[in-house]
């Protein structure tokens, strides 16, 4: 048996060599490294709003450097129209007149009381810091898991898809039905490369992108959690790929996956906007589990864990069912 | 016109194609009747509170800048305040001022804004008093929604180069390539035809999304359908590139795929990461950023400024068509 396995995943190997899918996931993993170290850990920054203050006859007195003063009442609109979360303060009436455009009602309270604030020196405040990840190592912690979530969900989707449509029509399939091995040795084998090649990716996108220093304690709850996810998807890819009629259908399939499943997962787990039915959806536990794992603070609950082996068996089950339908379609 | 006719009724029964076809315009109706996804906390605070810590006018008072959520105890709180997803600012009380606490990781403005909060605190009757004015921003599209609404209408302006991709891709899967070749049928027709076919699609996804989120005036209506025209006619362009590079389905699906991804990314970045100088002008070299810029325009102000837009869009086309023809007869005279 273990005999038929290598010879499986050898040939599986060299169908995904051929079909250049290690070189497109190399190409990613180089692409994903160049954008977040020269990319996003330099550009994505906010800061809080800009103040602008008119006051002709220089009636605030010790305001804050932070305040860009402004010549005239044009000049203040102007300054306002284009930085429209910026905050102008009128002075030359003699008592401040706040001027903004709309945002939204609470950041509006704020801004308005964050730009009166400045107009008078109070003593330099920090806040405790409660935290050990710096912003920029939290940049790469979250973009990091934020690609090896996609590159696992699209690109190993897509990628099952590539190699088994080719076998699936050739009829390579329906061979198996006639070899004289245990045919779940078939779905192993395939599923095997894709977790290999998903660990692989994982453990470079993270030390690559991390820094090997802080990517060493995190990178087996790291792998854990690429493991199932990387089931997962291999296992929904197999299934759709067996039935499913041509490329065609799935990539219908691949584009409901990845924009109406993704979407709102990547929404709930990255901002503030939290949906009350996204605790139902499968990938948003997943994707936290990795996220969690990428911050240092893996997921203990058994349940997640017993639920996501109870899926993966679940998923070999039809699967295999589904691929015994395959076979039989000429038997 | 009747050649054209065909291609359109093969694009009609590609279930590949409808979906994409539909996939903006429904975008766009759950966008607009169910009335979007609530943004709104993104672009509000969070402080998170100890129980029975502050008093409940600090409470109500953070509850003018944000949310405020109530934890049992310490570790709770600072657990919260670390949670990655989050910005939280933790509050407690200082006799008779503020601390704050944050985990250090987040962005400066959050920062910025717990480093200020006491002080903020101190002065808050002082704010009472103080006089304000609003200015109204437009309010056709608001906040983060406007982003996601020029993004689906991008993808439909752009849609339009699968329509004629994939019906150059079967054609050549199915044989029907070859046959073209004898059929007395001249290169210019052929390349026409083609273009016709991405072109209707892009347009017509692109008139209907923009039906279902716009209420324009006229005027804005038109300079609206001229870049719809502009960007449907350079993606029927790019289009036509897959076809003809594409040897198999899934080789085109993955060009497509490509396309997409760097046609939304590159002006979704430029606009969020405010890109200008040199970069900006970069970012001209995908059509859709000039389309992104353009729709923007049109729904943020009341005096849209888009000739600039237009006329990128325009060369963008003449230079992608002018490519294709030479490319064409580079390939004619070597085969």
């Amino acid at each position: 048996m273990w005999k038929n396995f290598c010879s499986l995943f050898r040939k599986d190997c060299q169908m995904m060599l051929d079909g250049k899918f290690f070189l497109v996931t190399f190409g990613s993993l180089m692409i994903y490294t160049l954008f977040i170290n020269f990319g996003y850990v330099n550009f994505m920054n906010a800061e809080l709003y800009n103040v602008y203050l008119f006051d002709p006859q220089g009636t605030q007195q010790g305001i804050s450097e932070l305040i860009a003063p402004v010549t005239s009442l044009e000049e203040l609109n102007t300054v306002l129209s284009e930085d429209v979360n910026g905050v102008g303060i009128d002075a030359s009436s003699g008592t401040p007149d706040i001027v903004f455009y709309f945002g939204s009602e609470k950041a509006d309270h704020h801004r308005a009381d964050y730009a009166l604030s400045l107009l008078r020196q109070d003593k330099q405040y920090t806040a405790r810091t409660v935290g050990t990840n710096t912003p920029e190592l939290k940049k790469r912690k979250e973009m990091s898991c934020e690609l090896l979530f996609i590159e696992i969900i699209a690109v190993g989707f897509l990628g099952i898809a590539s190699v088994l449509f080719k076998e699936k029509q050739m009829g390579v399939i329906r061979v198996h039905a006639v070899l004289p091995f245990n045919k779940s040795l078939f779905i192993v084998s395939k599923i095997m490369v894709f977790l290999l090649s998903d660990l692989i990716f994982a453990g470079w996108m993270t030390v690559l992108n991390i820094g090997f220093h802080d990517a060493a304690g995190i990178l087996p709850n790291v792998l854990v959690q690429t493991a199932i996810l990387s089931l997962i998807m291999s296992l929904t890819g197999f299934g759709c790929t067996l039935l499913l009629k041509d490329f065609r259908q799935f990539s219908l399939v691949y584009l409901v996956i990845a924009i109406f499943a993704a979407a709102p997962v990547f929404l709930s787990a990255n901002t503030s906007v939290k949906m009350a039915w996204i605790d139902w959806h499968p990938f948003y536990h997943v994707y936290m589990g990795l996220k969690n794992a990428c911050f240092g603070v893996p997921v203990t609950n058994p349940v997640y864990y017993l639920c996501s082996v109870c899926g993966i068996v679940i998923l070999f089950q039809i699967v295999q069912t589904a691929f015994h339908k395959e076979m039989g379609k000429e038997g | 016109m009747r050649g054209l006719m065909y291609q359109l009724k093969s694009v009609w029964k590609d279930k590949f194609c409808i979906m994409s076809f539909l996939l903006p315009i429904i975008v766009a109706l759950t966008l607009n009747f169910i009335g979007g996804i609530d943004l709104s906390p993104v672009s509000e605070f969070h402080f998170g509170v100890l129980e029975n810590d502050l008093s409940a006018e600090t409470v109500s008072w953070l509850e003018r800048y944000g949310s405020v959520a109530v934890y049992e105890s310490q570790e709770e709180l600072i657990t919260a305040i670390n949670e990655p997803s989050t910005n939280m600012i933790g509050v407690k009380a200082d006799g008779r001022s503020i601390q704050t606490m944050v985990s250090g990781d987040e962005l400066d403005l959050f920062r910025q804004t717990a480093d200020t909060l006491p002080s903020l605190y101190m002065g808050r009757e002082n704010a009472k008093q103080i006089s304000l004015t609003v200015l109204k921003r437009p309010d056709m599209m608001a906040g983060l929604q406007n982003i996601f609404i020029a993004m689906t209408l991008i993808v439909a302006m752009f849609m339009g180069c699968t329509f004629n991709a994939m019906n150059m891709i079967s054609e050549k899967e199915n044989g029907i390539d070859l046959v073209n070749q004898i059929l007395p049928m001249t290169q210019s027709g052929y390349v026409m035809q083609k273009i016709s076919v991405g072109f209707t699609g892009g347009c017509l996804s692109a008139v209907l999304t923009a039906c279902c989120y716009f209420r324009l005036p006229v005027k804005h209506a038109i300079l609206m359908l001229t870049l719809i025209i502009l960007s449907a006619f350079t993606a029927a362009l790019i289009g036509l590139f897959i076809g003809k590079f594409s040897e198999s389905l899934m080789e085109g699906v993955v060009y497509i795929k490509i396309i997409m991804i760097i046609f939304m990314a590159v002006p979704l970045v430029s606009y969020l990461l405010g890109a200008r100088g040199l970069i900006s002008v970069f970012c001209y070299f995908v059509p859709s950023s000039a389309s992104f810029e353009g729709i923007m325009n049109l729904a943020d102000s009341n005096k849209p400024v888009i000739a600039k837009d237009i006329f990128i869009l325009a060369a963008h086309g003449i230079i992608w068509f002018l490519l294709y023809l030479l490319i064409s007869k580079w390939q004619k005279k070597h085969a």
